[in-house]
C-alpha cells in the first residue's frame, strides 16, 4: 500500500472540509481525486504531505506513518502543485537543479536527473530561461519538472492543467502516463472528467469531504442504474405518447425538451431497439438518432443530484 | 472621451498611495516653514549664545559675571555630566559650556594664573563672541582690583554691574523690506518642489505605464481612435490630475498662511509654482514613456524627487550648498524654480526691473518643460515603432 | 545540503534587483545627496572675520588708542576683523548698503557709534567689541578718580594687556561635529532596510505564505536547517551591502567614524543582523500579505530613522531628552546612537549599552522567528 488515509478530519472553524475521508492508493495505480471546485481534494493533499494540520485521522505512505520530519518517507514523494511554484530569480535549468538538490546530494547523478527531467517535459531549448520569459504552458511544465526531477516512487499532482491549452493539456497527460509506466504511483487531483477518465486506472469522487464513491471507471459506472442515454429528434408528441413510452420495460425517464426527446433507460440490452419501435408503432415521425453510455458526471449526478461542474 | 476618463480612473485607484504623500508632505513643510520663517526684527538685538554654566566658585563676583554674562548668552540647563554636555553641544543645544573652578575668584583678584573652562564648539562664531565677553568681565575685575584694593568683592561687582550698563549707541540701516513677512510663503513653496514631484511621478507615471503595457498600447493602436487624439486625452487627463494636485497644494499655504494672500508677491509664487508644476507633469511624461513596469518605478520616483531637491536648495537653502554643487543643480528644473521663489520673497518693488530675474528663472522652468515634452513625445513614437 | 540551498538562496536574492537597489543603491544616493547637501552646514557657524568698517574722520585719527586696538584685532591668524577704513560716511553707507561690511565704527564727540544694517552674530560681535572699547575707557577713568596714582603703576599697561581668562578642555577626542548624525542614521536606516531580506526568507520558507515554500516543506530536509542556510546567505549579502556603504562613507566621503575600526565593524555587523531578524520576526509575526508586511517594515524603518535624526537632525536629541524609553526601543536609533558613542565618546560604556540592547533585540527577534518558523504544518494553507 502506497498511501493509506484513514478517517481523516479538518475543519477550518465552522466548515468541516474533510469529513473523515478515506482511501488508499496501491503500488502502481494511477488515482484520480475526482470533485468539484471546493469538494477538498487540495485539502486533503495537503493533510497527507503534512502540510496542513488535520483534526483527526491516520496517515501512511509507504506504510509508514506521515508527519512533517519523516524524511525518508518525503524523500520518494514528488509534488506539482496548482500554482506554479519556482524562483523568478533562477532560470530553469537552476530551479530544476535547486529543487532536486533537495533530495538528491550527488552531484554527477543531480546533474543527470536534472537533464533527464528538462527532456521529459521539452524545455531543453529553455534552459538558460528565466520564468517570467516562458509562456503558460511551458511554466506548467516547468513546474512538472521540479517536482518530478528526482525521481519519485510517489507522484502527487494537484490540478497540475488547471489554465492549460489543449496541447500542452494532452502532452501533461501523455507524460504523466509514462512516469507510470515508469514505475511512479501516482496521485492525480482534478475536477475535469475526461482527464481523470483517460488517464486513471482507479477514481475516488469526493464530495463534500468525504469519498462518495471510488473504483475503475467501469465500476462506478456499474454502481448507477443509468445504462444507457438515448437521444431522438422527434417534431411532434402527445403527451399521452409521453406516458406510454414511459411505461415500456426498462426505461427510467423521458423528457422532451425542445424536438429533443431524451430517454435514460437501465442496464438491458435493447433498450434502443424498444424506443426504436414504440415510434414506429404510433407513426411519430424522428429525425436523428444517438446512443451515449454514462459517463463519470452521470455518476456524480445521480449519487450526489448536482452536476460535476457548474 | 474613454482615454481621458480611463486616466482619471486609474489615478483615482492610486489616491491611497497619493494621499499619503500628500498627507506626510503637509505635516513636513508645515513643521519645517514654520521653524525656518526667519523672525523679523526692526530694532537691533543682540545675538544670544546657548551656554552651559557650571560654577564651583560661589562670590559676588561670579554672580555678576552670570547677570553680565545674560545679554550675550542664554542659559541652557544640562546636568553637569560629561556624557550629557557632550550630547548637547553634539546636538547644539548649547554651543559653550563654561565651568568657573573653585577659588577662580580669589586666585584672578591676587593676580594668579588660574583659567576658567570652556568645552565648545570648535571655530564656532559663538565662541569669539562669548569669549569676548568672559574676557572684558574678568580683564576689568582684575584691573579695578589690582588699582583699588581696598574694593570688596561686593564693591567691585557693583562698580563692574555700573560699568556694564553703558552700551554702544547703535543705529538701524534698515533697508526697505517687503511688504508683509513672506518667509513662511518661500518656504513653503520650495518644499512644495518636493511634494509635487513625489506626487506627479507617481500618479502620472503610473497611468502612463499602465497604458504603455504591450497589450494595451496594441489594443489601443488598432481602435479607430486617432493615434493623437489618444495621446491628447492622456496629457489633458495628466494636466488635470497636475492642476488638482497643485490647488490642494497651494490651498494649504492659504490656510497656513492667509494673511499673505493678497500681497502681490503670492501672484507670482502662484505663477512660479504653477510654470513648475507643468515641468515636472512633462518629466513625468518622459518617465512613464521611458519606463516599463510599475516595479521599478517607486525607485525612479525616490531619486528623481530626492535628488534635486536635495541639490537644489529644497531642503537646505541654496546658500549653504557649495559651489560646484550649484552648479550641478543648474541642470535640473528645481534650481531655477528655488532661485525664483527666493527672488520673489525679497521683491518690494514690481517694475519691471524688478521681475525681470523672476521672468528669466520662469522662462528656463518653460523651457525645461519644452524639453522633456519633445523628449517623451520622441520616447513615446519610437516606442509605438519599435514595438517588440 | 546546507551549501546547496546557500547557494541557491544567494542567488535568488542577489537577483532580486529590487531589493539589491533598496538595500544598496538607494542608501548609497542618499548618502551623496547628504553629502553634498549637508557638507557646508558647519562652516555655517564657523567664525570667520568680520567685514567691518571704520570712518577715518578727524576724531578717528586722534583717537590713538582706538586706532591700535582696531588695527591690533585686524591683524593675524585669529583676527576678529577684516578692516575697512572709509574716508567718508557716504562711502561706509554705500559699501553697507552692498552687503561690502557688516557695520562701520565711527567716532563723534567723544562717543563710538555703530552702524549696521540688520542683527546678527557679526553685528553682535561688533557692538561687544565697541561696548568693550567703552567700558575701559569708564574703568580707566573710574579709577583714575580714585585712585590718581594708578597712571604709574601701569594702568595704561594693564589695560591693554589682552590675556585670556578661558582655556578650552574638550569633552573628548572627538568634534562635536552634528552633520555625522546624518550619516550614521542613513547606515542604520540601510541595516533595517535588511529587514526585507528576512521578509523574503520567510516568505519562501513558510508554506502557508508561498507555494514555493510548500515545496521545501515536503521535500526531505529540515526546515530550520534551509532556513538557516537561507538566513545565511541573506546576512552575508546584507552585511556585504553595508560594508561597500561603510567603505563609500569613509573613503568616498570622508566621513569620520573615530578610530576604533574594529567596533564599527562590529557593529554593521550587530546592525545587519538585528535588520534581518527584524524583518524575518515581522513577516513570521504578521499574517497578513507582503503589502502589510512591506508597510510595516517600511513605517518602522523610516519612521524610526526620523525620529534618530536622520530628516531633522534634533530630533535624535529631543527623543532621548523627552521620551528616552522611545529613544531606547527604536532600533534605527540604537545603531545610530551606537556608532555616535564610538565616534564620540572616549568611554566605551555607552556603546556597550547599545550593542547590548540590540543584542536583546536581535534573541527575542530570532526567538520569536524561531517558535513560528519551527512549526511545521499549518492550520490552513
Amino acid at each position: 500500500m502506497i498511501i493509506q488515509v484513514k478517517n481523516l478530519v479538518k475543519r477550518y472553524g465552522d466548515l468541516v472540509a474533510l469529513d473523515h475521508l478515506s482511501f488508499n492508493v496501491k503500488e502502481g495505480e494511477i488515482v484520480g481525486l475526482l470533485g468539484p471546485n471546493g469538494s477538498g481534494k487540495s485539502t486533503a493533499i495537503h493533510c497527507i504531505l503534512s502540510l496542513l494540520k488535520y483534526d483527526k485521522g491516520d496517515i501512511e505512505i509507504f506504510g509508514k506513518k506521515m508527519t512533517p520530519d519523516a524524511y525518508d518517507v518525503k524523500r520518494d514523494i514528488g509534488l506539482v502543485m496548482q500554482n506554479v511554484a519556482v524562483f523568478d530569480e533562477l532560470t530553469v535549468y537552476e530551479n530544476i537543479n535547486y529543487f532536486c538538490g533537495l533530495y538528491v546530494r550527488d552531484r554527477a547523478e543531480r546533474k543527470r536527473l536534472v537533464d533527464e527531467a528538462i527532456a521529459f517535459v521539452e524545455l531543453e531549448a529553455f534552459k538558460k530561461f528565466y520564468p517570467k520569459k516562458l509562456s503558460g504552458g511551458l511554466l506548467r511544465r516547468l513546474n512538472i519538472a521540479c517536482g518530478i526531477a528526482h525521481k519519485p516512487k510517489l507522484i502527487i499532482l494537484d490540478e497540475p492543467t488547471v489554465a492549460v491549452d489543449p496541447q500542452s493539456r494532452n502532452k501533461i497527460l501523455e507524460g504523466i502516463e509514462h512516469l507510470n509506466a515508469q514505475g511512479a504511483t501516482i496521485v492525480y487531483t482534478s475536477h475535469y472528467m475526461e482527464e481523470v477518465e483517460q488517464i486513471c486506472s482507479r477514481i475516488v469522487i469526493i464530495d463534500k469531504g468525504r469519498v462518495i464513491a471510488s473504483g475503475t471507471k467501469e465500476e462506478l459506472k456499474a454502481m448507477i442504474t443509468l445504462g444507457e442515454k438515448i437521444t431522438v429528434e422527434v417534431f411532434t408528441i402527445e403527451e399521452d405518447q409521453l406516458r406510454v413510452l414511459r411505461e415500456q420495460p426498462g426505461i427510467m425517464s423521458v423528457d422532451y425538451v425542445s424536438k429533443q426527446l431524451i430517454i435514460k433507460s437501465d442496464k438491458g440490452n435493447n433498450n434502443l431497439e424498444i424506443v426504436l419501435e414504440f415510434l414506429k408503432a404510433n407513426h411519430i415521425g424522428f429525425g436523428r438518432i444517438y446512443s451515449e453510455l454514462p459517463t463519470l458526471n452521470d455518476v456524480f449526478l445521480e449519487i450526489t443530484g448536482k452536476q460535476l461542474r457548474d | 472621451m474613454p482615454v481621458f476618463n480611463l486616466c482619471l480612473k486609474i489615478i483615482r485607484k492610486n489616491w491611497i498611495s497619493i494621499s499619503i504623500y500628500l498627507a506626510i508632505f503637509l505635516v513636513i513643510s508645515v513643521l519645517l516653514s514654520t521653524n525656518s520663517a526667519p523672525k523679523e526684527t526692526h530694532n537691533f538685538s543682540q545675538e544670544k549664545a546657548k551656554l552651559v554654566f557650571i560654577s564651583k566658585d560661589h562670590t559676588p563676583l561670579t554672580e555678576g559675571f552670570r547677570k553680565e554674562l545674560a545679554k550675550s548668552a542664554t542659559f541652557v540647563k544640562i546636568p553637569d555630566n560629561t556624557e550629557k554636555l557632550q550630547d548637547a553641544l553634539f546636538f547644539r543645544q548649547a554651543t559653550y559650556i563654561l565651568r568657573i573652578p573653585k577659588g577662580f575668584t580669589e586666585n584672578v583678584l591676587n593676580g594668579g594664573s588660574m583659567q576658567l573652562e570652556k568645552t565648545i564648539v570648535p571655530n564656532s562664531a559663538e565662541n569669539a563672541y562669548v569669549d569676548l565677553s568672559v574676557n572684558q568681565y574678568w580683564r576689568l575685575a582684575k584691573l579695578y582690583a589690582k588699582h583699588e584694593p581696598q574694593l570688596s568683592e561686593k564693591q567691585l561687582a557693583d562698580k563692574l554691574s555700573a560699568n556694564f550698563s553703558h552700551n554702544t549707541p547703535i543705529e538701524m540701516k534698515a533697508q526697505i523690506r517687503a511688504k508683509t513677512d513672506q518667509g513662511f510663503s518661500m518656504y513653503y513653496f520650495n518644499f512644495l518642489a518636493y511634494t509635487l514631484s513625489a506626487v506627479l511621478i507617481l500618479g502620472i507615471s503610473t497611468v502612463m505605464i499602465v497604458f504603455n503595457k504591450n497589450d494595451l498600447r496594441r489594443r489601443n493602436f488598432c481602435s479607430p481612435v486617432h493615434a493623437s487624439s489618444i495621446n491628447s486625452q492622456m496629457i489633458l487627463a495628466n494636466l488635470l490630475f497636475a492642476a488638482i494636485s497643485w490647488v490642494i497644494l497651494v490651498g494649504f499655504c492659504f490656510i497656513f498662511d492667509s494673511k499673505n494672500i493678497m500681497t502681490p508677491n503670492m501672484i507670482y509664487f502662484l505663477l512660479n509654482s504653477a510654470v513648475f508644476t507643468l515641468c515636472i507633469s512633462c518629466i513625468s511624461y518622459l518617465i512613464g514613456n521611458l519606463l516599463g513596469n510599475l516595479r521599478n518605478m517607486s525607485a525612479v520616483c525616490n531619486v528623481v524627487t530626492l535628488g534635486p531637491c536635495f541639490i537644489s536648495g529644497v531642503f537646505v537653502p541654496q546658500q549653504f550648498l557649495g559651489e560646484t554643487i550649484l552648479k550641478i543643480a543648474r541642470f535640473t528644473p528645481t534650481y531655477w524654480y528655488v532661485q525664483a521663489n527666493d527672488e520673489i520673497s525679497q521683491l518690494t518693488r514690481f517694475t519691471w526691473t524688478d521681475l525681470s530675474p523672476v521672468f528669466y528663472n520662469i522662462a528656463v522652468l518653460i523651457g525645461f518643460s519644452l524639453a522633456f515634452l519633445a523628449l517623451s513625445l520622441v520616447v513615446g513614437k519610437r516606442k509605438r515603432l519599435t514595438d517588440r | 545540503m546546507f551549501i546547496h540551498v546557500f547557494i541557491y538562496r544567494f542567488k535568488c536574492l542577489i537577483r532580486d534587483r529590487q531589493m539589491v537597489f533598496w538595500t544598496l543603491l538607494f542608501p548609497l544616493l542618499l548618502a551623496t545627496f547628504f553629502y553634498m547637501a549637508f557638507i557646508n552646514l558647519n562652516s555655517d557657524e564657523t567664525f570667520r572675520p568680520i567685514h567691518a568698517g571704520v570712518i577715518s574722520n578727524a576724531a578717528y585719527q586722534q583717537d590713538q588708542s582706538f586706532r591700535s586696538v582696531l588695527t591690533d584685532v585686524s591683524k593675524g591668524e585669529d583676527r576678529l576683523f577684516n578692516l575697512k577704513v572709509a574716508s567718508s560716511k557716504e562711502k561706509a553707507d554705500q559699501w553697507l548698503k552692498s552687503n561690502r561690511i557688516q557695520g562701520y565704527y565711527f567716532i563723534s564727540g567723544k562717543e563710538l557709534h555703530l552702524t549696521v544694517k540688520g542683527s546678527g552674530m557679526d553685528q553682535s560681535i561688533m557692538k561687544s567689541f565697541a561696548d568693550q572699547y567703552r567700558h575701559d575707557h569708564i574703568a580707566v577713568e573710574d579709577i583714575l578718580q580714585t585712585n590718581p596714582l594708578a597712571l604709574n603703576h601701569g594702568l595704561m599697561a594693564d589695560v591693554s594687556n589682552h590675556q585670556s581668562f578661558v582655556k578650552e578642555t574638550s569633552g573628548g577626542s572627538a568634534e562635536p561635529n552634528n552633520i555625522l548624525n546624518y550619516f550614521y542614521s542613513l547606515i542604520a536606516m540601510a541595516c533595517l532596510y535588511g529587514s526585507f531580506w528576512g521578509m523574503k526568507e520567510i516568505i519562501d520558507i513558510q508554506a502557508d505564505l508561498s507555494d514555493r515554500a510548500a515545496r521545501i516543506n515536503v521535500a526531505p530536509i529540515h526546515k530550520l536547517n534551509a532556513f538557516l542556510a537561507g538566513s545565511c546567505a541573506a546576512l552575508v549579502i546584507l552585511f556585504t551591502e553595508i560594508l561597500i556603504l561603510l567603505a563609500y562613507l569613509h573613503f568616498g566621503l570622508k566621513i569620520n567614524f573615530g578610530n576604533r575600526a574594529g567596533y564599527v565593524l562590529l557593529t554593521a555587523f550587530i546592525g545587519s543582523v538585528l535588520g534581518l531578524s527584524f524583518g524575518a520576526f515581522v513577516s513570521a509575526a504578521v499574517k497578513k500579505g507582503e503589502g502589510v508586511k512591506t508597510a510595516i517594515l517600511m513605517a518602522v524603518s523610516m519612521g524610526g530613522s526620523f525620529l534618530s535624526g536622520m530628516m531633522v537632525m534634533n530630533m535624535k536629541y529631543l527623543v532621548a531628552e523627552y521620551v528616552p524609553l522611545l529613544a531606547w526601543i527604536n532600533p534605527v536609533n540604537l545603531l545610530t546612537d551606537a556608532f555616535y558613542s564610538l565616534y564620540y565618546y572616549d568611554s566605551l560604556q555607552r556603546y556597550a549599552l547599545n550593542m547590548g540592547m540590540m543584542c536583546a533585540f536581535i534573541v527575542l527577534f530570532c526567538a520569536g522567528t524561531y517558535q513560528i518558523v519551527r512549526r511545521w504544518n499549518y492550520a490552513s494553507l
